[in-house]
């Protein structure tokens, strides 16, 4: 039952996916004025029930294994999936604007493809970290990352309105991204809005490691490191930002880096690598 | 029924000289429809009266044939406005009904107008609706009417982008500063060199937030008359261009032969100012911007030909829209007229019934008196009574409305004769609102 209800919610995602995408690609051009209305509400509610199926399954997750849903990377990569749509839906909620939708979607539907497709088994979770510290710590950082996919995706609607305003396009006024000004200010509050959460994140894991768990704190762990260097991107990135004025064109790449980064740090670090963050 | 007229001309048909002779000023408009009423007893009228376009819509007294009531309207127009009949026959044209009805609904969606999908003509239809409806032209009929107009005008604004996109260059320019600024507010405007365009479009701009002017010309005099215009910084330059260190919209149209901002001098001023957005429009020809400026970061160049191009593909866009309009008023201009009409057919059924219904209930009194039947009894004659009358005009009825649906012709002449045979006091019904 519960694997047909989250194949289900891959599907409603795959849906949502494709029509922000196709709503995106019509824009406002004269010829689609027709269904275009249709296909951008067919995106948003798909997006909205999605969202809610997805976060449905926390507490079913939660009480099928007794204790909260992030222990097997399978179950933390669909949480992934829900702290961007989440994001997503907040940013909405504050800007009206629904475009972003084309860029962080289809990552939320990867997402939680990969957890469907390699949802075999869940381990369960060693009694010492059956807390609350976990918890927030985890979700900190999912929030984080999702946060830095909005930038990204930001980042992206710059560039291609940007390239449309330079080379002149047909498509210049017809489509749906907002201006370049407000793509770069939204993915500057985003990349900020990332860092505060990954810092708290950070913080709440170091803190129950060294004083709760008692645990020496392992400086060297691949984890750790590739975290502190994403960190590291996004603050720099605000700093050039704020010092010498690297804005538009260079903060929307700074972003795509940044994204990189956060992969790396998840997925790299997740299939190449051994670190105590590992998810067994 | 009442036939339906308009008579008009606009500026497809008609040169300036004959459509001036045919205006009728704001002050004229209440007198003329009173006139029109009076003296040519015409149950309902409506001016419009625009630069590009007088049109007059009527509603006729029923015994009127659409003729009769067209050719009153020609009469009209020639006495009040002392032109030969034979001019107005060449310049104007005429509509009946449904025709009337779908000539009101393109022109208040914008589609007979001179820029396809401008949004003023709305107004200026609701304007004269109004004017008109005070003097007591509007009533019933075209009460009706013009609000249906209203309403189409804008199902056909908002499912269809007719009305979107610029048609001017300079709406064109601020549509490109708003897909490039997050805002406008507190943005500052640079007009360099003089001219019609480059004021039109900095006008535009303040009026879409913009607050900053500045105003650069080589003599000192002349940029301080443009200034005064916007409430603008006026200043005289020569070769030093630091004052684009505050400007984030630049619109240059000076008569200089070679190029006045090139790319090298113009990246030093994009780092002083800390390479915010410049947004460079270039009306001038010969140009006054290297096109290289175009490859500087965060700052984008558009000439003359670029915004014209904009402009052109908007335009394209709203043709193609405007086949679509057509479309929809089309079908909801039928969709009145056949209301329109069982409306009309609407009082002389009620009166019909109700004449019926009075005759049985006073012979019903008349039965229950004389026989002092029980309830029960009572009760039996009475639903015979309306089963009936029911059944007695159901025949009728039925056949009035097919023909009406049908468009068939004959359905006046039903009413008529129904009204006449049976010597019905029928009222017009005021509109549902």
């Amino acid at each position: 039952m519960i694997n047909f209800l989250f194949l289900l919610t891959l599907l409603i995602y795959l849906a949502a996916s494709i029509f922000q995408t196709l709503s995106l690609a019509l824009g406002n051009r004269t010829e689609a004025m027709a269904i275009r209305l249709t296909i951008e509400s067919l995106a948003f509610w798909g997006t909205l029930v999605g969202f809610a199926f997805l976060t449905l399954f926390i507490p079913l997750w939660w009480l099928q294994q007794g204790h909260f849903p992030m222990t097997h990377w399978t179950d933390s990569i669909a949480f992934f999936a829900w702290a961007v749509t989440l994001i997503y839906l907040i940013i909405v909620r504050l800007t009206h604007l629904r475009t972003l939708g084309s860029f962080v979607m289809p990552v939320a539907f990867i997402a939680i493809l990969i957890s469907y497709s390699f949802a075999t088994h869940t381990a369960a979770l060693p009694e010492p970290l059956r807390n609350y510290w976990l918890l927030a710590h985890t979700t900190l950082i999912f929030l984080a990352y999702a946060a830095f996919i909005a930038a990204f995706g930001f980042g992206l609607m710059y560039l291609m309105t940007e390239r449309k305003i330079r080379k002149k396009t047909d498509t210049l006024l017809d489509n749906l991204l907002p201006s370049l000004g407000i793509s770069d200010e939204l993915g500057y509050r985003c990349t900020i809005l990332g860092v505060i959460l990954l810092t708290m994140g950070v913080i709440v894991g170091s803190l129950w490691t060294q004083y709760i768990q008692d645990v020496p704190w392992r400086w060297l762990d691949v984890k750790v490191i590739s975290t502190l260097m994403t960190w590291l991107i996004y603050v720099v990135q605000i700093g050039l930002r704020q010092f010498w004025g690297w804005h538009g064109r260079k903060a929307a790449y700074a972003a795509i880096i940044g994204f990189v980064a956060v992969l790396c740090t998840y997925a790299g670090v997740e299939i190449f690598l051994d670190s105590m963050h590992t998810y067994r | 029924m009442h036939p339906i007229v308009s008579i008009g001309t606009s500026h497809h048909i008609a040169p300036i000289e004959f459509r001036e002779k045919l205006a009728f000023s704001e002050a004229q408009l209440t007198e003329a429809v009173q006139h029109l009423r009076e003296t040519y007893q015409v149950q309902e009228a409506v001016i419009l009266s625009t630069c590009n376009r007088v049109e007059v819509y009527a509603v006729a007294n029923s015994m009127r044939s659409n003729d009769a009531a067209a050719k009153m309207l020609v009469e009209f127009l020639s006495r009040y406005h002392r032109i030969s009949p034979e001019s107005l026959k060449k310049w104007t044209y005429l509509h009946h009904n449904l025709a009337s009805i779908r000539h009101l609904f393109r022109v208040a969606a914008s589609l007979d107008a001179m820029v396809v999908g401008e949004s003023q003509i709305l107004g200026q239809v609701k304007a004269a609706y109004d004017a008109s409806r005070e003097a007591g032209g509007a009533r019933t009929i075209l009460n009706r009417l013009f609000t249906k107009a209203f309403s189409v005008g804008k199902r056909i604004r908002s499912e269809t982008t007719i009305a979107t996109g610029a048609v001017s260059i300079s709406y064109a320019a601020v549509e490109l500063a708003k897909k490039i600024f997050n805002t406008l507010e507190g943005k500052t405007v640079a007009i360099v060199g003089a001219g019609e365009m480059s004021e039109l479009t900095a006008k535009h701009l303040v009026s879409n937030g913009v607050s900053n002017v500045i105003v650069a010309n080589r003599t000192y005099e002349r940029a301080v008359k443009v200034a005064e215009k916007f409430n603008g910084t006026p200043l005289a330059y020569d070769s030093n261009l630091d004052f684009l260190i505050d400007a984030d919209i630049v619109i240059s149209s000076t008569n200089a032969p070679d190029y006045l901002i090139k790319r090298q001098p113009l990246a030093d001023i994009m780092r002083k100012r800390r390479h915010r957005y410049m947004f460079l429009i270039d009306i001038a020809v010969p140009r006054d911007i290297e096109p290289d400026v175009n490859k500087i970061d965060h700052a984008f160049l558009y000439n003359i030909d670029d915004l014209e191009a904009v402009v052109a593909s908007n335009l394209k866009g709203r043709q193609q829209e405007a086949t679509r309009a057509e479309q929809i008023v089309t079908e909801e201009a039928k969709r009145f007229y056949d209301q329109l009409q069982i409306f009309q057919v609407n009082p002389t059924i009620k009166a019909l019934h109700q004449q019926f219904r009075e005759i049985a209930d006073t012979e019903l009194q008349a039965c229950c008196d004389k026989a002092s039947l029980t309830d029960q009894q009572a009760a039996a004659v009475t639903s015979m009574t309306q089963a009936i009358i029911k059944k007695l005009l159901h025949d009728p009825m039925k056949n009035l409305r097919y023909a009406v649906n049908d468009g068939n012709a004959d359905h006046a002449q039903y009413v008529q004769a129904l009204q006449e045979l049976f010597a019905l006091d029928v009222k017009d019904e005021e509109p549902k609102s």
